[in-house]
Parts: C-alpha cells; sequence; structure tokens
C-alpha cells in the first residue's frame, strides 16, 4: 500500500518537474532568440525565476522521495546499532519539523500578501507563485514519510546512500552505452 | 556566540545525515529564534522563496540539461574516436584519451560524478583490457573528470559568482588555462606511468583518419563553441549561452539520430532533480546568510583575522588549507553555499580579486573530490573499474599532486588565471 503510494506520487511529481522544465526551457531560449534579434520580453526575468523556483520546491520533494538530497551520511553508519536508527528517527523529525515550520509561514505570507499581482504581469496574483512552498512543504514531508521505512532499513544493514546513488548512476550509463554490467567496488563504503 | 551556536548546530546534523540544506536552514532558525524572536520567522519562508528564485541561477538547469541531451546522444563515441585519433599514437593512449575526452566532457555537462559514470563505463573495461592496471585506469579518469568543475561551463562556478555577487562569465574566463594547464599535466604524469608499465600506443597517427572522425565529431563541437565563444566575445550572458547551449545539443541529438522520447525524458529529470537539489541549499543559505548579515557576523570575523595578518598571500594559504580540508568532508555545491557568504568579507577587506579567489576555490573543491570520506568521484571511478578505494589512492596521488601544483601556480601567479580576465573584460 505505502509503496504504491510512493509509486503514484513519484510518477506525479516526475511529470509535474518534467513539465515545469519544458516550459523554463521553452521560455529561456525563446527569450534568447527575441533578444539577439533585438526584441525583449519584460516579463522574461520574473517568470524564468519563478519556475526555477516552482522547480526548486518540486524537485526537492521528489529528491526526497527518493533521497537524494545532498547529505553526509559517514559519521551516522558511525554510530553502533540501534543507536545508529535512533539518530535516524531524530534526523527524520528535524527535517518534518522544519519543512512543517516552512509550510506554515508561507501560508501565513500567503495570506498577508492577499490579491497583490505579479510586476511584469499584475493579472497573476503573487498568492499563485508563492502557493508553491506551503504545497511543497507538505509534498516534501509527505515524501520523506514514504521513503523513511526503505532509508532506515538501509543504513540500518550499514548502507551508504552515497554507494547506492554511485551504483545507480553507472548502472544508467551502461545500460545508454549497452555495456555489461560491472562487478562494482562502491560496496567499499558499507560499513556494518 | 551566535557563530558558535550556529557552527554547532550546523555540524551535528550534518553529521546525523539531515541533508545540508535542511540543517543550514534549522541553524538559521535557531539563530532567528534565540537572538531575533518570533517576530522575524516570517523570514523562513520570505528567504526560502527569495533564494529560490536567482535569475542568474537559472543557468545551472539549462546547462545540466543540456549535459545530459549531449551525454544521452552518440557523442561519447566520437569523441573518443576523433581523441583517439589525435593522441592515441602516444605510450599510454587510452589513458591520454581518457584525459583529452574528459577535457569535452567538462564543456558539455559540468557535472564531474556524471562524467566518471559515462566516460569511465566506456573507457576503464577497454584500458583493463589493453593491459592497464585496474588502479591507474580508476585514478587517471577520477582526476580527469576533476577538470569537470575547473573548465567552464562549471556549475560551481555558478554557485561561487551567486554567493559572492560576482561576474560568472569572468569566472568561467578565468577557468579556462588552469583547465588546459591541468590536462597537460595529467597527461604527462599518466605518460610517465605508462613508460614505467610499458603501455601500448592506441594506432599510428593518420591525418586521413583524423580528419573524418573531426567532421564525424563536428557537431558535437557546436556546443563549446556557443558556451566559450558566445560568451568570450561577449554576446550572450552566461544564462543565455546555457539556454542555446540546450538547442545546440537538442540539434546535436536530431542530427546523430541518438535521441529518443526515453532520452529527453531522463535528461530532463535528471536536469530538473540536480537543479531541485542544489537550489534547496541555495534558498537555505539565503534564510541562514540573512541572519549572519543581521549580527554582522562574516565582518566581525573578516575584521579578526585581519588584525592577526592582513598579507593577502597569507590570507590566501590559510583559505587553501581551509578549503582542501572543508573538500574532504562536503559536495562541492554544499561548500560553496556554506562557506563563501562567510568568508568573502575577508577576501574583499583583504584586496584579493574574487574572481581571482573564485577559482582558487574552485580547484580547491576538484581536489576535494579526490580526498576520501566524502569522493564521489573517486568512489564511482574505483566502482567502474572495480578497484579498491585505497590502491587507486596509491597511484591518484601523483595525479593529485599534479592539480595541487596548478592551485599553487593560480594562487600565487594570479596573471595565469586573469591574463585572459584581464584582456577580454578589464
Amino acid at each position: 500500500m505505502l509503496d504504491m503510494a510512493a509509486k503514484a506520487l513519484e510518477t506525479l511529481l516526475e511529470w509535474v518537474v518534467i513539465a515545469l522544465m519544458v516550459i523554463l526551457t521553452a521560455v529561456v531560449i525563446v527569450a534568447v532568440l527575441f533578444r539577439l534579434a533585438g526584441d525583449s520580453f519584460s516579463w522574461y526575468d520574473e517568470v524564468a525565476s519563478i519556475l526555477l523556483a516552482w522547480i526548486t520546491y518540486y524537485g526537492a520533494a521528489l529528491a526526497a522521495l527518493k533521497r537524494k538530497h545532498i547529505g553526509f551520511d559517514g559519521a551516522l553508519l558511525a554510530i553502533p546499532m540501534p543507536q545508529r536508527r535512533y539518530a535516524a528517527y531524530v534526523a527524520e523529525a528535524v527535517t518534518i519539523g522544519f519543512f512543517a515550520l516552512l509550510g506554515w509561514m508561507g501560508l501565513e505570507v500567503i495570506l498577508v500578501l492577499g490579491d497583490m499581482g505579479l510586476t511584469s504581469l499584475p493579472w497573476v496574483p503573487v498568492w499563485f507563485t508563492q502557493s508553491v512552498i506551503p504545497i511543497g512543504a507538505v509534498l516534501f514531508i509527505v515524501c520523506s514519510l514514504l521513503s523513511f521505512p526503505g532509508y532506515l532499513a538501509l543504513i540500518s544493514r550499514g548502507v551508504s546512500m552515497e554507494a547506492v546513488e554511485i551504483e545507480h548512476e553507472i548502472a544508467e550509463a551502461e545500460k545508454q552505452f549497452g555495456l555489461a554490467p560491472h562487478d562494482g567496488a562502491a560496496q567499499d563504503k558499507k560499513r556494518d | 556566540m551566535e557563530m558558535l551556536l550556529l557552527l554547532v548546530v550546523t555540524v551535528l546534523l550534518i553529521c546525523l545525515n539531515v541533508p545540508i540544506a535542511v540543517a543550514l536552514a534549522v541553524a538559521g532558525v535557531a539563530g532567528i529564534l534565540t537572538f531575533e524572536g518570533t517576530n522575524q520567522l516570517f523570514d523562513v519562508a520570505l528567504d526560502m522563496y527569495g533564494g529560490a528564485t536567482k535569475f542568474s541561477l537559472i543557468a545551472i538547469p539549462m546547462f545540466v540539461l543540456a549535459g545530459a541531451i549531449m551525454n544521452a546522444g552518440g557523442v561519447t563515441d566520437r569523441l573518443i574516436a576523433f581523441v583517439s585519433a589525435l593522441i592515441g599514437f602516444v605510450r599510454g593512449g587510452l589513458a591520454m584519451v581518457n584525459i583529452g575526452v574528459s577535457l569535452f566532457f567538462a564543456e558539455i555537462s559540468g557535472s564531474a560524478v556524471a562524467d566518471v559514470a559515462a566516460l569511465g563505463s566506456v573507457l576503464i573495461p577497454q584500458m583493463k583490457k589493453k593491459g592497464y592496471k585496474a588502479p591507474f585506469a580508476a585514478a587517471v579518469t577520477s582526476s580527469s573528470a576533476s577538470l569537470a568543475i575547473i573548465i567552464p561551463p562549471s556549475i560551481p562556478m555558478i554557485l561561487y559568482a551567486t554567493s559572492s555577487n560576482t561576474s560568472v562569465e569572468q569566472l568561467f574566463v578565468a577557468g579556462f588555462v588552469p583547465g588546459l594547464l591541468g590536462a597537460a599535466g595529467l597527461m604527462g604524469v599518466a605518460y610517465m606511468f605508462a613508460r614505467r608499465y610499458n603501455l601500448p600506443t592506441e594506432e599510428a597517427f593518420n591525418t586521413r583518419r583524423l580528419r573524418e572522425t573531426f567532421v564525424d565529431a563536428l557537431p558535437a563541437f557546436s556546443l563549446p563553441v556557443i558556451i566559450l565563444g558566445g560568451i568570450f566575445g561577449g554576446y550572450v550572458t552566461a544564462t543565455e549561452a546555457a539556454g542555446l547551449a540546450v538547442l545546440a545539443a537538442f540539434a546535436v541529438g536530431l542530427w546523430y539520430r541518438d535521441i529518443d522520447f526515453r532520452h529527453l525524458h531522463r535528461a530532463m529529470l535528471d536536469g530538473g532533480m540536480q537543479t531541485a537539489v542544489v537550489m534547496v541549499l541555495v534558498a537555505a543559505s539565503v534564510l541562514m546568510g540573512g541572519f549572519l548579515t543581521r549580527a554582522q557576523i562574516p565582518q566581525d570575523m573578516a575584521a579578526a583575522i585581519l588584525e592577526i595578518t592582513d598579507n593577502k598571500w597569507v590570507i590566501l594559504f590559510i583559505l587553501n588549507i581551509f578549503f582542501l580540508i572543508v573538500g574532504c568532508f562536503l559536495h562541492s555545491a554544499a561548500a560553496i553555499i556554506l562557506v563563501i557568504p562567510i568568508v568573502i568579507p575577508l577576501v574583499n577587506a583583504a584586496g584579493i580579486d574574487p574572481i581571482h579567489f573564485g577559482l582558487v576555490v574552485t580547484l580547491n573543491l576538484a581536489i576535494g573530490q579526490q580526498t576520501p570520506p566524502v569522493a564521489s568521484v573517486l568512489i564511482t571511478a574505483c566502482s567502474v573499474a572495480n578497484a579498491r578505494i585505497w590502491d587507486v589512492t596509491k597511484v591518484n596521488v601523483y595525479f593529485v599532486a599534479v592539480l595541487l601544483g596548478v592551485l599553487l601556480i593560480c594562487t600565487y601567479v594570479p596573471a595565469v588565471p586573469m591574463f585572459l580576465v584581464e584582456y577580454f573584460y578589464r
């Protein structure tokens, strides 16, 4: 059940991120070509920046689901079991606590901003563009909770997330070039 | 006192494997709550949103996307064929090809781990088949991939420019000569090993073959032409060059007929996710940076160090040591975002050119990619080569020595990285 929910959310977030990337790429390319032709869009900077913020928070939720945020697990893996598991619980609580605060404050800011519009496109309300903060925060919390059991199982076995990530990158490259799988040594990072 | 609190909170959370972005943001919140009160908590949402909307950072998703599209296309094989025809006749030819292709990959991807995974998967098995020892193959691949962050386009350089409020275009120009210098040095060390182990050459130099492989690889060269030519010539900004690079990468993929929906899907997703991971860090640094600035902490730190010495060469030496240590424990993006806002007032007060310093920082972090415990580039190469990290490190120490040599030259002979900047911009 939990796996199905995670898979569905992953698919949804992937398509949101891809759609935002396509739009941002199209906006940047068209704006550059027009600028080189001597005609600039007044809304380009503001709209592109907002798209970047949306990619940031929807992409961050997806990265939380896949446990891809930059971290350092060397010290955590050096802690003996079962204290390592308790430390992981504390770390997760801190992360979720911060995003809960961010979502709450994001909502307060939206309520204060009311019906204000963007500078270059006044008909676009600021609450719409800044809605990414509370929505992104809630999504981050949900994604963290969904991926936590898998993460806990890995670190309990002493597997470094960095090693998992590296093996994934290499497997993708081998698939792309049609090569035979390597034996792998990233497990050197694995500790008991 | 404020600084000590922030430092303890940040280090403690990082040691618990809290994402570094969250550790930074929580430290910022702790600072706000302790010294400014709950009224300032609105800054959490405002800074985390404002930090993610920095226009100059739009270059990051564009360059990552261009690199991912190029990686997905058939560029790798064609580049290897061309570089092999160009320098494969030298003893240890495949090692030279490895370094030479890394130079080009640095142009198109900006991500050293992606370079190692893509290039290493193709070249390391070939090297082992031809009698190269696995640790040597891994060391060549790992050290040459670090050129990815020295030569433009470089995501750490974009982050540095934004964190220090300097010109990313000038920083790109400054990285060009040190990158070539580093590549020449790495080739020299590879040649030394090739003679010692009597490694084979690839094939005799043949002008016709060189011409044919060059023509075949020609569309791929459009990317460095657009990126470097556009920026060096002053026609486009870094962000605009990044947008055009995506367009060119897409055109090259279509030309080679190697790009399909699955590749594009993955390129877009990789680009989006890598961007998000870095941008959350940037946003969190804005939150903590806001508190630091209001508390005048970086300025106080700069004044304290300047009381001990105001000699800029001594300060550069201290900062080099500091960044080499930081590079052992933090990824380059995290190191820049975390440390630059704190040290930049000191750099400015000591009269160090921030562009020169940006290059020095980038070089330090390139070396940091080769030094455990956090050495994702080295670990990726070890994994592909199926070699133990310690065995690879024993060979890699010679290549790292070259990079350290380049760092020393660039630190104490600023003209090396800066003469092109002076020529184009000043």
